[in-house]
């Protein structure tokens, strides 16, 4: 009943993987304009000692730099930042990504500004509907992917079994789902790996797929806690007010007393999860088998 | 503006009609679902559904006999695409019963139900996040008829979407049951209590870092902490005030009515009643509210008038005054609550 069938795509194994890194903090590009090149230390080196969660193939070095937030409406880069990230990117050789989130309509204006300064085929994560519409319409010369917002699937570190995440299976290989991608000029899937997730989960999507790495994440809000840190009420944890962009400078790290559960942090109005080690291992043996062929690196 | 409230027996149809809604939303899980699928999650309740399909119809016979419409809820997040065709099968079998609407987030469901259920409008989901007009237009040129918005939006943001859409149906939420994160963005299940319940109240314990690694200095950590305690405030009124009801009956939890006035000025055409899984009561006396700040909007009472008859009508009015219990806080009545502005409680 369902309307299209649709055939997977040729095994990717055989091509190199693609190796991204994404900044959300516009200021953080001074300390990568310092590089004439980047390499793959380049960009563990941000993660920290989160980088022991990565596996990478031997051969990665980096093909893409991504600025913005998936999850903020009031972290989009300043036109300047993106001029300077685009600029850096000509210099090292690099795709550039522009990342974008679910948008209110106040958004949309400085938005339109910010996808004009992009150079033909560059990509943005679109992680809206409407965005996606947007960059179709007007911005036909960019290349939309479709962000870890769009891409539905049970995340929550806290099941108790893989029982419980197989309850809740993702609607990634639907054939509605290929076809409104398709009719968006959507051609790539970014995701996350999620908790009890199995190499194999991403074989026979037909879309080439992205994996963010060391950190996936859980949930979410319009309403941020740290960003109303500055504002006295009705305005706190409300929505449409202004930011002073706390969560740039904290971030809140910790874990359910008891458990063993994956790292768990909250970075402004979203949770996070950090993979295990044995997660890494799958996301390998994923690109290892084509099914994965991107990891972008991005922090929590 | 309609008054679109939750059921989950018969047994309510009546009482909620005659309390004022029209439009009444409901779940079923089919008898077969759980063999075929080894899961319940035909939506986002596990709990609240209806017991079958004989009920569904009773549901639709004794609506259409009051003049109500009802909307069958389908609005998981996601489903794999093994469920699409069974889902489908589903919203036809409504639509040849009398339902009305079936209420749907994940987009490949709203294209096959478009494609092979013609006649059975479209309720985007608020678990969908559609909260801008682009969206919107793509959701209506998926066949959607209306868009419900998710809870944190603004009176203008709405304002903004019914202006451009006029055709479209707008439908915003009013009353009951707060989320902390937007639904269609939480890759989580609300566990049960004794294995942490839903994540935004779970025993988390966080400590602040400062992103470069270090401790946050003293005086912000001050500020941090009481941020916190106003946070835990914020929650309590989220979770419908500690889950408790005013003295004459009225729920508490989060709240919009006085807002009506803006969201019927700016053409919302329903509003929403949350709690699929509280108790009659707690639903008929949800409706009752609601309907009685809309028979004042319909009588053409002013604005100002409005809202403050809906901050006084749970007779409490100091709940209101710190705008934590409210889905729009812009709009509270600053003139109704009055001196009740340093009686804001503190969370239980």
């Amino acid at each position: 009943m369902t309307s299209t069938q649709h055939t997977p795509t040729p095994d990717s194994g055989t091509r190199p993987i693609e190796l991204g890194f994404a900044l959300v903090d516009e200021r953080e590009l001074a300390s990568f304009a310092r590089h004439e090149r980047l390499t793959r230390d380049d960009y563990l080196d941000p993660l920290g000692e989160a980088r022991d969660c990565v596996a990478l193939p031997d051969d990665a070095e980096p093909t893409h730099f991504f600025l913005g937030s998936e999850f903020c409406e009031h972290l989009l880069p300043s036109v300047e930042a993106i001029d300077r990230a685009v600029a850096l990117c000509e210099r090292w050789g690099l795709t550039f990504g522009l990342v974008t989130p679910i948008a209110c309509d106040g958004l949309f204006p400085p938005l339109r500004a910010a996808l004009a300064r992009l150079p033909a085929g560059a990509e943005v994560t679109v992680n809206d509907w409407g965005i996606a519409r947007l960059v179709q319409r007007e911005f036909p010369d960019l290349r939309p992917v479709a962000g870890r917002l769009l891409g539905k699937m049970l995340k929550d570190p806290r099941l108790p079994s893989a029982t419980w995440a197989r309850m809740y299976p993702n609607g990634l290989r639907a054939g509605p789902f290929r076809d409104i991608l398709d009719g968006l000029g959507i051609g790539r899937l970014e995701l996350d790996f999620p908790p009890f997730g199995a190499a194999d989960m991403y074989a026979g999507i037909d879309f080439p797929v992205g994996v963010r790495a060391p950190y996936g994440y859980i949930a979410k809000g319009r309403i941020c806690k740290l960003g109303s840190l500055s504002l006295d009420s009705p305005e706190k944890f409300s929505p449409g007010h202004k930011c002073r962009r706390e969560c740039l400078g904290f971030n809140e790290v910790g874990a359910r007393p008891g458990t063993n559960e994956l790292p768990t942090s909250q970075r402004g109005n979203t949770m996070y999860y950090r993979h295990a080690k044995g997660m890494a291992t799958a996301v390998a043996e994923a690109v290892k088998n084509g099914w994965v062929n991107r990891i972008v690196l991005s922090g929590a | 503006m309609r008054i679109t409230a939750p059921i989950s027996t018969p047994a309510e149809v009546e009482p909620l009609v005659r309390a004022g809604a029209r439009e009444l939303y409901c779940g079923v899980v089919p008898p077969d679902w759980i063999q075929r699928f080894n899961t319940s999650g035909v939506n986002r309740r596990v709990f609240g559904n209806l017991n079958g399909y004989a009920d569904l119809e009773r549901v639709v016979d004794k609506a259409t006999a009051l003049d109500a419409e009802v909307f069958l809820v389908l609005n998981a997040q996601q489903y794999g695409e093994q469920h699409l065709d069974a889902l489908t099968e589903i919203g036809t079998r409504f639509r040849s019963i009398g339902g009305k609407a079936a209420i749907v987030a994940d987009i490949s469901l709203i294209a096959s139900l478009a494609a092979n259920v013609p006649d059975l409008d479209i309720h985007v989901s608020s678990v969908a996040t559609c909260r801008n007009v682009e969206s919107a237009r793509f959701f209506a040129a998926l066949g959607a008829n209306r868009i419900i918005l998710p809870r944190d939006v603004t009176v203008a943001e709405i304002g903004a979407i019914t202006e451009a859409l006029p055709d479209l149906d707008i439908e915003a939420f009013v009353l009951n049951d707060g989320c902390v994160f937007e639904e269609g963005t939480c890759h989580t299940v609300h566990l049960p209590m004794n294995k942490g319940g839903p994540i935004c109240i779970d025993n988390y314990q966080f400590e602040y870092r400062a992103t470069d690694g270090g401790q946050p200095h003293e005086r912000a950590l001050r500020r941090l902490e009481q941020n916190d305690l106003d946070y835990k405030r914020w929650l309590w009124y989220r979770f419908g005030n500690g889950f408790s009801t005013a003295p004459n009956g009225y729920p508490w939890g989060p709240c919009g009515v006085c807002a009506m006035p803006a969201m019927h000025a700016a053409g919302v055409h329903a509003v929403k009643i949350a709690g699929r899984e509280g108790a009659s009561e707690r639903k008929i006396k949800s409706v009752e509210l609601v309907a009685r700040v809309l028979e004042r909007i319909a009588a053409g009472e002013p604005e100002d008038a409005v809202r403050e008859f809906a901050v006084g009508l749970r007779d409490a009015p100091s709940h209101c005054a710190g705008g934590y219990m409210c889905y729009y806080p812009e709009v509270r009545s600053q003139q109704a609550v009055g001196d009740a502005e340093a009686k804001v409680p503190t969370a239980a």
